[in-house]
């Protein structure tokens, strides 16, 4: 297994029940890591590989759909939940909040495997949108305040005559700036920086002041 | 007489005259009826003075039936007027004094500047009305028939002051009678009027009295409740309509019969003591504000009602007056609520047996998801090939372990809802009964309960499960013990007997001086419950425990008074080997 093999969390306060999702879950394949409950999750160091959680409904202390709620700003992976009894506001409350996909205990191996391979696909789009966008901002922040300023003039299209006007200062000092922007971005094109720029959110000039 | 004609026709003459002088005179009493004195002394005077030619007259009156006295005086010439009659009376009267019997028949004296003979006539047989005084200056005044004729009218004028004084005096008693009678009607007018106000008076009170006793009477008619009233010896005296519909009685029939029809036959003795006593001492043997006690219809039907008291005092003689509400409704409606409640209690069982039919499934469950997952895990494992086997192993071995547990469970599940079958020793019942009660004594002692026994010495060992005999008599006399929570009124006594009923059995009771209970076999279903935090189970298992040994479990219960609580063992002989 590599670095790259995704890593699957089970969190349930059962041990029979963690012991078995462990055996399973590695049989196909993935790196798993298992957890008594919501807050041993929480204090445990993270994987950098794609991963998902397949998380109990009932757990003593902070309960599956409370880890949930917590887990719902960050970067957190994909939740499967699991429930013993089939509770359906549960489950629903679950969905609406983006689980992935809630399962009733017990369940056969191919819907829980299924089930993961979706999750660590989403996780894996999602990891790999984010360490785009890290790429890009690491690229931006080469930049010098200067050339954050040139930038917005350069992705709207004016002339360098234009910006330089605008900017005060000469065409030719406007043209260094511009090649130094697409160096240290590494933009093959003023089409490519453009989306760049999108992604990262830089705001867009449309006129000149 | 000479014989000489002309004096003798003088003589004649003179008489004639006289004599028509006395006519005229006694004429004067016609005019005086019905006339006042100074009336008739006018007449009088104005008479005498024209018929015996005088030069003067005087008359005085005295004060007759309250007229003022009168004095007048007449002259024959008015222009003659000498002095006034005032001054000449004063003067005459001197002359005469006052005694008429003294009177001289004529006197000669001198008035202003004339000589006058005087003649004084008393008016009444002693002058009691006054006088008369004539006087002429002649000096044969008076004549013979002069001294006739005014002794004549003075009689004649006596007579008419006489009359005028007893008409003044009826006149005055006319009068005064008619005062009376005035001021006579004038006071019964005010005592009438006195005697109206009273009238009125009195009527208004008797009315104010009628409206109070008619408002009363009213009330008493309308009221909802019966008002019974009775006397020292306890018969009753009134009853109101409300009678009818409460006890079924006409009011008119129970009248004169004992308050006591209206109780039921085991509270008429009771009451008969309490209101003798109350007579005797003034010690009320139940509260007199809303009691509640049994009552007894005409048909023989005894019911709850609410009775208040109120005692009179009416001629030294104490009348008692009962309010009594029929509160059966009521009672009704307070059992309706604790069925309710009752029922209410049931349903919350259920709701608990149903978390707890959940709790069993989650029990199950889990142990039962590990079993298939690890069955799943298993074969994975094992179509991965040789690599695989170790964990194919361990799923099994895991598997084999939670498919056990969960059997565990399923076996435990069972084992709360039916007992096993007890594990039998020979048992001293005594002695578990002595167990038992060590147990429960600081329980006892907490809740005020004193403790008896009657233990037979001459049980027989029973065969049984000690652990559950301990059970069953644990739960009976706890039981027992917070039974008497709510007695008050009475000691709390648990009492517990054994003894060997017949060769083959064992027979235990537990006697509580508690509320009792109404159904001696519902008790002993499960979730059935009269205390706030029970389960309902303990009876429930009491019975299961006793069947399980063969014996009987029964409860029996007084009417508000205390339980029995009884169940018998085979006896250890009697049970076939």
């Amino acid at each position: 297994m590599s670095s790259q093999t995704p890593f699957v969390y089970v969190v349930d306060d059962d041990q029979r029940v963690r012991e078995a999702l462990s055996s399973l879950i590695s049989s196909a394949g993935f790196r798993v890591a298992t957890f008594q409950s919501a807050a041993e999750f929480l204090e445990s160091e993270k994987q950098d590989a794609a991963a998902c959680l397949v998380l109990d409904l009932q757990l003593p202390g902070t309960s599956g759909l409370e880890l949930q709620q917590q887990l719902a700003d960050g970067d957190a992976p994909p939740i499967i939940f699991m429930s013993g009894h089939g509770d359906v506001p549960s489950s629903v409350r679950a969905m609406k909040n983006g689980a992935t996909e809630f399962l009733s205990k017990p369940f056969g191996d191919e819907e829980l495997l299924r089930a993961i391979e979706a999750a660590i696909g989403l996780d894996r789009a999602a990891r790999a949108k984010r360490s785009e966008l890290a790429e890009l901002q690491r690229h931006y922040n080469l930049l010098t305040p200067r050339e954050r300023e040139v930038l917005p003039f350069v992705v709207a299209g004016f002339a360098n005559k234009v910006t330089a006007a605008d900017l005060g200062t000469s065409e030719i000092t406007i043209g260094v700036h511009r090649g130094q922007i697409m160096r240290k971005m590494e933009a093959k094109s003023l089409a490519e920086l453009v989306r760049m720029t999108d992604k990262l959110g830089v705001p867009r000039i449309t006129k000149p002041a | 007489m000479n014989g000489q004609p002309t004096e003798l026709a003088e003589e004649i003459k003179r008489l004639q005259r006289c004599i028509n002088d006395l006519v005229s005179v006694l004429a004067l009493s016609a005019m005086w009826s019905g006339a006042e004195p100074s009336q008739i002394a006018h007449t009088l005077l104005d008479a005498l003075l024209g018929t015996l030619q005088l030069d003067l007259i005087y008359v005085q009156l005295k004060e007759v039936a309250g007229q003022p006295p009168i004095e007048m005086i007449r002259f024959a010439h008015a222009s003659e007027k000498i002095a006034d009659s005032h001054e000449v009376g004063v003067s005459l009267r001197q002359w005469v004094g006052t005694d008429p019997h003294k009177w001289p028949s004529v006197m000669r004296r001198t008035i202003g500047d004339r000589e006058v003979s005087i003649v004084p006539l008393g008016l009444g047989l002693h002058g009691e009305f006054g006088l008369i005084v004539a006087g002429s200056e002649r000096t044969d005044f008076p004549q013979q028939t002069e001294k006739l004729i005014l002794t004549v009218a003075a009689n004649q004028a006596f007579i008419g002051l006489q009359e005028a004084r007893l008409l003044i005096e009826q006149k005055h008693l006319a009068g005064e009678l008619d005062r009376r009678v005035a001021q006579r009607t004038t006071e019964l007018a005010a005592a009438n009027e006195e005697l109206r106000k009273e009238i009125a008076e009195r009527r208004h009170a008797e009315e104010a009295l009628r409206s109070s006793e008619e408002k009363h009477r009213v009330i008493v008619e309308a009221a909802n409740d019966a008002i019974v009233s009775m006397d020292e010896r306890g018969d009753i005296l009134s009853a109101n309509p409300a009678t009818q519909n409460i006890f079924g009685y006409d009011p008119t029939e129970v009248v004169g019969k004992p308050l006591t029809i209206l109780m039921p036959e085991m509270m008429r003795s009771l009451h008969e003591k309490g209101f003798k006593r109350y007579l005797a001492t003034g010690k009320r043997h139940l509260n007199w504000q809303s009691v509640e006690v049994i009552a007894q219809r005409k048909d023989g039907q005894t019911f709850p009602v609410e009775v208040s008291f109120g005692e009179m005092t009416h001629d030294g003689h104490k009348i008692f007056t009962g309010f009594i509400r029929d509160v059966s409704e009521k009672t009704k409606a307070v059992e309706a609520l604790r069925n309710s409640q009752a029922q209410l209690a049931r349903a919350t069982r259920i709701a608990t047996v149903g978390e707890f039919a959940a709790s069993i499934a989650h029990e199950i469950n889990q142990p039962l998801a590990a079993v298939v997952t690890n069955g799943h895990a298993c074969l994975r494992w094992l179509s991965a090939g040789p690599s695989g086997l170790t964990k194919a192993q361990e799923a099994a071995e895991r598997i084999v372990r939670d498919g056990k547990e969960a059997g565990e469970v399923v076996r435990r599940i069972r084992a709360l809802f039916k007992h096993a079958p007890p594990d039998k020793v020979d048992l001293d019942l005594n002695e578990l009964i002595g167990e038992v009660l060590r147990l429960l004594a600081d329980e006892a002692l907490k809740r005020n309960v004193k403790v008896e026994t009657d233990l037979g010495d001459d049980l027989a060992a029973v065969e049984g499960d000690r652990v559950q005999l301990q059970q069953l008599l644990f739960n009976l006399l706890l039981n027992g013990i917070e039974a008497m929570d709510p007695i008050l009124d009475r000691p709390r006594r648990l009492f517990i007997r054994s003894q060997r009923q017949n060769p083959d059995t064992v027979l235990v009771e537990i006697e509580d001086s508690g509320v009792g209970i109404e159904n001696s076999e519902k008790v002993f279903e499960a979730f059935f419950t009269t205390k706030e935090k029970g389960m309902g189970m303990g009876l429930a298992v009491c019975r299961s425990i006793v069947d399980a040994h063969r014996g009987r479990l029964w409860a029996a219960s007084g009417k508000g008074e205390g339980t029995t609580f009884s169940f018998t063992l085979p006896t250890q002989a009697s049970v076939p080997s």
